[in-house]
Parts: structure tokens; sequence; C-alpha cells
């Protein structure tokens, strides 16, 4: 019963966005059955077009597996978009400035990403822990930090020296690299996914830790009076978001992209906080979500083939299921 | 112009709007809210200025309809977390992107633009100064910016002077013993997020038809975060908080200064963060405080 009412409460803002933003574009005049038909063939059935829904609900599947622990510690890391653009720095780093043979610098390249997007989270996570520093403000800041950083670096010290004038990108990585081409997504790659949804399974329902840390978000005193090192917990909490974030830029640069652009994907970090949240801070729930969020991330980019309808109105559909996405459902959280 | 005189006016334009909506912000952080909806109630405000200061031809009519707008967003957002009781910082956000997109796509379906559109009007600017000298850049600021002042004095006096301030810092330092008190926490809150959209409407107006005369897309691209930051870096204190948000808009146009004369080789892009590492600072050495003291 109480996992029913959990999936209702997570299913019911959905559909009840969906509808509110159906009745928005029905008032403005745009043709419902067009628009709908648009998005079923711009994320499902299309030409390439579930292609392209994995492809991004990659980035979101992979930073809201991180963003789950985060939100089972009960802690509020919405530094997802800045330790992904660091993830991403450290693997385009590693992938144009160190020689190698492919096999041994892909790994490492990746490894690097994941390294960094955990170094990422931590610093906000010794904060707040060590010194009570508010975590939604660390991470928000540090995001921007992150941006003005990578923007930094794109247009300085490894700008691409093809381009001309205020380019914000690197130069592409090797070939020999890449995890998938421009279409953004490869078995490779997939099969990658969905290894990284299992081990986050495994930690988060199959470990001490992982069962600890939802003890941790959901009692924090009884925790503490049980002996669980309760700090200890939060910090792997955070580490694990970092590096889950971090992965996923390490996919963007070595898949999709090919090379590190500075605000390629400016909202990624909070579209994946929802995902969470939709998918119930569940594994199975956090994939269906992700699956659903890339699947309009895909329509938006296709629907202008099809429909006048801009591609804004799907971004209004995302906040509306935000703004509801946790009414009512009792996930009490902060104060000031 | 002189180079002083363009650093001072780029630095007065680039904090108003910030200044605005972190004082605005204040109310309802202290009301112990996580607005993160300031960045979207910026926006729809700075939106709602354009379209219906052009609609009308008056730019009056426009800070009406953005200040309507923004009242009726902030309802609609504290009927979400007060009486829904949604998450504060998630409903927020969603907030922020629901105004992202419901602002270019209002601006696609009523004026059939993409990206941005101009203002047929502008905010007066009503002192005409010295066109040289050193006071030159005054008869550039509009009448938004004069009123500036004003605004946070009114700011402090309603927080520190009156019964609504002391309600709301009650609310949100002690919510159980404001409550036992008698007073009702939905009605402080609901008054605390009316102010903060009233301010906000200021602020994107003053963006919007101030200084550039146009909308685009996105405009406020994290002013509404910038001005949280300097709530935080202000203390809870009116006056701080202005400070801050001037802080932040001098650090704005020195990153623009750096770019046009360029001496030292320091990427604008750490100028930048300068504000952004400050509040990490600040907000860690006031956590550390509170944590000793035992209160957090």
């Amino acid at each position: 019963m109480d996992f029913m009412h959990r999936a209702l409460s997570a299913i019911f803002p959905v559909i009840a966005a969906f509808i509110l933003a159906a009745a928005l574009f029905a008032l403005t005049g745009y043709d419902l059955y067009e628009v709908t038909a648009g998005v079923i063939e711009g994320a499902i059935t299309g030409y390439g077009s579930f292609w392209s829904t994995l492809r991004w609900a990659m980035p979101l599947l992979l930073i809201a597996l991180g963003v789950m622990f985060a939100l089972r510690a009960a802690e509020f890391n919405i530094g997802g978009q800045g330790q992904m653009m660091i993830g991403g720095l450290g693997c385009v780093a590693v992938a144009l400035l160190v020689p190698g043979p492919a096999w041994l610098v892909m790994p490492l390249a990746v490894l690097t990403g994941m390294l960094f997007g955990t170094l990422w989270s931590l610093l906000p996570g010794i904060l707040k822990i060590r010194y009570g520093a508010d975590e939604v403000i660390l991470t928000l800041m540090l995001n921007f930090i992150a941006v003005l950083f990578v923007s930094w670096v794109t247009t300085g010290p490894l700008k691409d020296p093809a381009v001309r004038g205020e380019s914000a990108s690197t130069p592409k990585v090797d070939e020999a690299l890449r995890l998938s081409g421009g279409d953004g997504m490869s078995w490779a790659l997939l099969i990658m996914l969905v290894v990284a949804a299992l081990v986050a399974w495994l930690i988060a329902e199959r470990t001490k830790t992982g069962l600890q840390m939802r003890f941790v978000g959901e009692a924090e005193k009884a925790a503490r009076w049980q002996g669980i090192n309760v700090d200890r917990l939060k910090l792997i909490s955070y580490a694990l978001a970092g590096l889950f974030a971090g992965l996923a830029g390490a996919f963007e640069v070595l898949g999709p992209n090919g090379r590190l652009v500075t605000g390629a994907t400016p909202t990624i970090g909070f579209t994946a906080i929802v995902v969470t949240i939709v998918g119930l801070s569940r594994v199975p729930g956090i994939v269906f979500a992700a699956l659903l969020f890339g699947g309009l991330q895909a329509a938006v980019l296709f629907l202008p083939i099809v429909s006048d309808l801009p591609s804004s109105g799907l971004k209004i559909l995302e906040g509306i299921i935000a703004i509801l996405v946790t009414a009512e459902l009792i996930r009490r959280r902060r104060a000031g | 112009m002189d180079f002083l005189d363009q650093f001072t006016i780029t630095t007065l334009r680039a904090s108003t709007p910030i200044i605005l909506a972190a004082v605005a912000g204040l109310f309802s952080i202290r009301a112990g809210i996580f607005h993160l909806g300031i960045e979207g109630l910026m926006l729809a405000g700075a939106f709602a200025a354009v379209a219906a200061g052009t609609a009308s031809g008056s730019v009056w009519i426009g800070l009406l309809v953005a200040i309507a707008v923004c009242l009726i967003l902030s309802v609609l957002y504290w009927v979400v977390i007060d009486r829904l009781k949604a998450d504060a910082v998630i409903a927020g956000l969603g907030l922020t992107a629901l105004c992202v997109g419901g602002t270019a796509f209002a601006m696609q379906v009523i004026f059939g633009r993409r990206g941005q559109m101009g203002s047929e009007v502008r905010l007066p600017r009503p002192v005409t100064g010295p066109q040289e000298g050193i006071l030159g850049y005054v008869s550039e600021l509009t009448i938004i910016t004069w009123a500036t002042p004003i605004l946070i004095l009114l700011a402090w006096i309603v927080l520190r002077r009156s019964r609504l301030g002391l309600q709301i810092a009650a609310v949100g330092d002690y919510p159980y013993g404001a409550e036992a008190s008698g007073v009702n926490q939905s009605m402080v809150r609901l008054k605390a997020l009316l102010i903060t959209g009233f301010g906000c409407a200021i602020a994107g107006t003053q963006l919007a038809v101030g200084d550039v005369a146009g909308f685009s897309e996105n405009m406020t691209n994290g002013r509404g975060f910038f001005a949280l930051a300097a709530v935080l870096f202000g203390g809870f204190s009116a006056v701080y908080t202005a400070l801050a948000g001037l802080f932040f808009g001098f650090a704005d146009a020195f990153g623009i200064a750096m770019q046009l004369f360029d001496q030292s080789g320091l990427p604008t892009q750490f100028v930048l963060m300068a504000p952004f590492v400050l509040t990490i600072i600040i907000v860690t050495i006031s956590g550390a405080v509170k944590k000793k003291r035992g209160t957090s």
C-alpha cells in the first residue's frame, strides 16, 4: 500500500502536468493531435528517435543515480551540473593531453572524469559536514564556478586552435577514444549505462553502506544513537553523487560531444533532480523517469520538423512537473 | 564619458536588478523559504514589462502588469509550498523553469518572435545632469535606479521596525514559537513571498526596459541566483544585502572593464568567480559560527 501510494504520488504530478500543458497548447491554438504525434515520433517511433531518447536519457540517468544517494542521505546536493562539467573537464584533459594507446587512455580519461566529479562534490560535502554550511548554496555556487572555470579552459588553455574568435570548446578528442559517434549512442555506451545502473542498485540496496545511508536520511538521530558513523555516510553520499555526475560528464565528452563544450547542456543538473524525485529515489523508477525526460528532450529537438510548437512548450511541461512533484509528497526538508 | 564614468554607470546598471531582487528575496529567506524561483520571477517580470509596455505604449502599464504577473506567480508558489507542502527548493527551481519556458513560449505565441524582441518603451531617466565631467553618468540612470535607495530604506524599515518584519523573522527563526504566540505562519509566508514577487517585478522591469530596451530568452542569466547569494552574503540585513548586490554589479563591471582594457592577463572568468567564492567562504564561516553556538 505504501509503495502504491508513493508511486501514485509521483505519477500524478506528471499526468497533471501533461494535462495542464496540453490545455495551454490547445488554448493557444496548437493542434494537439499533431503535437502528440510529433512527440511520439520524435521520442520513440521515428527513425533513430529511440536512439536519440537514449542519448538524452544517458546524462540524466547517471546524474540522477548520484542525486539518489544524496537524497537518501537527506543531503540536498544540487551540484550535479557542476560535477558533470568538472568531470568532463578531467576527462577531456586526459583524452587530449595524455599520450598512449587508446585502450589505456580511454579508461584513464573516464576514471579521471569520475575522480574530478567526486572531488568537486566532496568539497561542499566536507564544508557542510565539518562546518555546517548550507549545502544548497554551496553546490549552487560551485555550479557557477564550474561553468566559469570550464568557460576559461575552453577559451584559454584548451581552446580549439582551429576555430577562430571566441570559440568556447576544446578540440575534438581522438576518434579512437570515442565511445559513440555524433548521433550520441552506441551499444558500448548502452551496456556501460546498464552496468552503472546495476552498480548503483547494488550499492543502494545490497550493501550495508547503502542501507545505512537510507537510515541516516530517514532518522538521523536514531542512526547516531545506533552508533552509525553518520558523517562518514553523508560524505560517501557526496562522493557517489559526484562520481556518477563525473561519469556523465566523461560520457558526454567521449560520446555524443567528442569535446568539452561550454554551456552545451545548461539545465541538465536540475532536470536530473526532477528525474530522481519522479523516480522515487529508486533505481528502477529513475531509469523510467530518465527515459521519460530523455524522450521529451529528444522530442524537443525533433518537434520543429513536424509542428510549429516551440520547444519552450516542453520546458513549461518540465517546470510544471517540478513544481508539483513534491507537492503533498512527504519529503520534509529545510527551513532557511 | 571617460573611463571612470563608464565604470560607474556599468556598475550601477548591472547591480540595480540584482540589488532589487536581493532585497526582495531577503523577505522570503528571512521567513525561512529558500526561494529559488526568484530567477524565474525576474524573468517573468522582464517579459511582462516589455510585452505590456509595447502593447499599451506606456512603460508604467508595463511595470504594473509585471507586478501583477509576479504577484500571481508568487501566490501560486505559496499555494504549492504552503498548502500542498511541496519542497520549496524543488518547486522554486520548477517555478524558474516554468518562467524560462513560459516567457519564450508567450513571446512566440503573442508576438511571433523567437529568441528576442525589442521594446517600444523605456523607463524615463529623470535627471539630466551634466553631459561631461565626473557626474556625467547621472543622466544615464533610470528612475528605478534612483528609487532603489528609497526601496532599500523601506525594506529595512519593514524588516526592522514593523510588526510584519518581526513576524517574518519569528516565522523564519522559530516557526513553532511564532505559531504558539498566535502568529499565522501561512499568512506571514504569503506576505513575505508577495513582497519578494513585487521586488522581482521591479528588478525585471529595470532589466528589460531600463537599459537594454528589449527581452531575450533567459535574459536574467543567473541574476536571481546572484541575488540569493547577496542575501546570504549580506547576513540578513537589507542594507548589507544591497551592498552585496552592489558588489556583484561591481564584479560584473570589473569583468567588462578587464575585457576592454586587459593588461594583466587575468582571465575575466576568475574575476567573475570572486563573488561565488566569497559566498562559499561566508556561508562556511557563518555555518561554523552557528555550529559552535550550537544553534544549527
